[in-house]
């Protein structure tokens, strides 16, 4: 593997997930160099464990963090506002698949959906049509069935009901995809076993993850340094105001400093936010790039929630691909609906441990026990919509709790937007109409789980004044600092976030190397 | 649906060291009970009624180990089991042993007993077979020969797309 000095400055990115390991295989293969720093261990396929707690423990992101605010989560899992992997290839080790686009009007929420009260929606400062071609390209990297020639899933069980359902009640633009998991054998990964454990890894491989495919392909190229168990915990500047080098803790919390030319911050959301304020300075007294006092505000985590249904006949949902299911029909701006915004449903499956842990928190007594005890009866989806974003939903540094560094935790605060309750009620309805439809005999209105999609904490706007970064994703206030990760997003839009991620890494790749050659970096 | 509510389940990031259990607990020790009571108040938390006593028996376990990792603790729970047993929980019927949990639902002992014991006992394998859950599935190359699609109480779906006019 490479070896970058220390004291040479560095093409440096933070985060090796869906953003950062995107980035340093796009810029490696154009011939850059790069540093990627990792706070998590390099684990690999045949490390992860088919076992829902051994493999949270194992991959989760568990430094502490606190919360604060009106959600549920707050209450219920306290210490645990998102669950995100700390790791080699990031929260793509633990993602299940879906990979939609975002539409038209969600680039631009703004002006679609109007002046929302509470909300700070601004549109984004790119376009569908610009982003069409690295969609295209994202769509190929991850193998995304249904496009680009890419066959689709077969049916497992879970999916036979969700879409027996989903006809039964007129929707018609069901599938089994888009979803980034083989079904056929494709760019040297086999085809999918159905194993059931996405969340967990996968061991086979047939799951696109940035450690499967980006990580080993940019260390390929003889031009990637990877430092895993590296916790970037300040990134510095020169007295012009320009990134300069970031300090990182090995594992023994050993600090060492990587000088730089350019940085990129790809920790995810929360992390991303909590790295910048905690490298203010005199000269940015807010926090690195924060001259707008916008980062860690308008923090999103979509819409969600999930509905359990019961039958009288086994359906055994563990069985097969996680996320293969996908219903559209409702992904589309619809104000007679009583909210702005659309979602998606999506079949999901726990195994027990988490059903019990996740399926209302708290709970006990008879009437939870017939939940566990239908199981094997049971069908599962997941509820995905866009959020409202709110200045004050943001990331701060708590002034209470302080990590295995001695460094102030991210303190998440969240409270629900009354477009999200209209829109989640309304989409728990719609969800139990299509179960009732197949015979479900009982339903469970399931709260969101920890955030899976952290969004928006350092978001692009046209206007400095109005976000973090401009539409490259570069910071406002620091002409060498760049997100590269969802923090960037400006709305969060009704899809799964992590093909847009990836589609913005691979513009922001091309745009970092063309500025090389410009000598403008 | 109503359900009865504790609060926070305990679930999240501390986990419970193994060998928490190796003091001799003042008031839990082996004979004092402490476990039986546990049991049942397991059984009446989570009353899977064909289930037999093993599971129950290693989720009190477990909430003795997590009781047992400090001093405060450890005596706090010992406090409230022999309250229950003062008051013979052991001798209440269903119902009633359900009453009189859910009015000691909102103390803290409670909160501990039902997260610990809810995250033992939902993770434990006889428990998944008994609720029809297979657990690890890869070293048997997964499902795409046993039956990852063998419900067949409805008709086979399309996975296409929609191709029609919408
Ligand atoms: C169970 C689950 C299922 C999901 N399913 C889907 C799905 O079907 N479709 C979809 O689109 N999305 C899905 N997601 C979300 C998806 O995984 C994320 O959107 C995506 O991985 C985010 O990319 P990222 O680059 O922002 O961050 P991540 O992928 O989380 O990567 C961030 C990395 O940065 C590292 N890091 C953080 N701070 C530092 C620091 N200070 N120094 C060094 N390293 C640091 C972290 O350890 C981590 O490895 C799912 C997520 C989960 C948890």
């Amino acid at each position: 593997m490479k070896s970058i000095p220390l004291d040479e400055a560095a093409v440096v990115i933070i985060g090796s997930g869906a953003g950062g390991g995107t980035l340093a295989y796009e810029l490696t293969k154009a011939g850059i160099e790069c540093v990627v720093l990792e706070a998590g261990p390099y684990l690999k396929n045949e490390d992860y464990e088919n076992d829902e707690w051994k493999a949270f423990h194992q991959m989760a992101w568990l430094d502490p963090r606190t919360t604060s605010g009106s959600w549920r989560i707050a209450r219920d899992f306290p210490a645990l506002p998102a669950w995100i992997v700390k790791a080699v290839g990031g929260t793509t080790t633990h993602w299940s698949g879906a990979t939609p686009r975002f539409k038209d009007y969600e680039f631009k929420a703004r002006s679609t959906y109007g002046e929302v009260e509470g909300a700070s929606l601004l549109d984004w400062p790119i376009t569908l049509e610009e982003m069409e071609p690295y969609y295209d390209r994202a769509e190929i990297a991850m193998g995304s069935t249904h496009r680009h020639g890419r066959p689709a899933l077969p049916a497992n069980n879970n999916y036979k009901v969700f879409a027996n359902g989903a006809e039964r009640v007129g929707y018609k633009l069901y599938a089994t995809g888009p979803y980034a998991t083989n079904a056929e054998p494709y760019d040297g990964r086999p085809a999918s076993i159905q194993d059931g454990f996405n969340f967990q890894g996968d061991k086979s491989g047939a799951k696109w993850s940035i450690m499967v495919r980006e990580i080993p392909r940019a260390l390929e190229t003889g031009l990637l340094d990877l430092r895993p168990d590296s916790h970037v915990v300040r990134i510095t500047h020169d007295p012009s105001g320009r990134a300069d080098g970031v300090i990182y803790a090995d594992k023994d919390g050993q600090l060492h400093r990587q000088e730089a030319k350019i940085v990129c911050v790809a920790g995810n959301s929360i992390e991303t936010a909590r790295l910048l304020l905690l490298s203010d300075s005199a000269m940015f007294p807010k926090g690195l790039a924060n001259s707008s006092d916008q980062v860690g505000r308008n923090y999103m985590r979509h819409l969600t929630g999930s509905v359990y249904a019961r039958f009288d006949k086994p359906v055994r949902m563990y069985r097969g691909e996680t996320m293969a299911g996908i219903i559209a029909d409702e992904a589309q701006h619809d104000p007679s609906r009583g909210f702005v915004g659309g979602y998606y449903m999506e079949t999901i499956s726990l195994g027990p441990a988490f059903l019990a842990a996740f399926v209302e928190p708290g709970a006990w007594g008879p009437d939870f026990t017939r939940i566990m005890e239908a199981y094997a009866n049971t069908a599962g989806m997941w509820i995905v919509g866009e959020d409202m974003p709110q200045a004050t939903n943001r990331v701060t540094l708590s002034q209470t709790m302080r990590d295995q560094w001695d460094l102030p935790v991210a303190n998440v605060h969240f409270d629900d937007h009354a477009n999200d309750v209209a829109m989640r009620n309304y989409a728990y309805g719609k969800a139990e109409k299509l179960y009732e439809a197949v015979g479900a005999t009982g339903c469970h209105r399931t709260p969101p789980y920890p955030s899976t999609h952290n969004l928006g904490t350092c978001r692009m706007s046209e206007r400095p004044e109005d976000g973090v970064v401009d539409r490259w994703g570069r910071a406002h206030d620091v002409p060498n600092l760049f997100v590269s990760d969802g923090s960037v997003m400006t709305t969060g839009a009704a899809a799964n976030p992590t093909l847009t991620i990836v589609a913005l890494a691979i513009r922001q790749a091309e745009y970092i190397a063309a500025e090389l050659k410009r000598g403008n970096l | 649906m109503e359900l009865t509510k504790g609060s926070a389940s305990s679930v999240a990031v501390s986990t419970v060291a193994e060998d928490g259990y190796r003091r001799i607990p003042l008031g839990l020790e082996r004979g004092s009970g402490s476990r039986k009571m546990l049991k049942r108040m397991l059984r009446v938390m989570f009353p899977h009624k064909n289930f037999g006593d093993a599971p129950y028996e290693r989720a009190a376990e477990a909430v003795l180990a997590l009781a047992c990792e400090k001093p405060g603790r450890q005596v706090a729970f010992a406090a409230a089991i022999q309250e229950l047993m003062n008051m013979s929980f052991e001798t209440l019927d269903d119902d009633a042993a359900l009453e009189h949990l859910k009015g000691i639902a909102q103390t803290d002992f409670f909160k501990q007993v039902q997260g610990r014991a809810l995250l033992a006992f939902y993770d434990d394998p006889e428990v998944w077979s008994l609720l029809g859950y297979e657990g690890e599935s890869f070293d048997k190359g997964g499902y795409i020969d046993r039956g990852f699609n063998d419900l067949d109480w409805l008709p086979d779906p399309r996975i296409e797309e929609y191709g029609g006019e919408q």
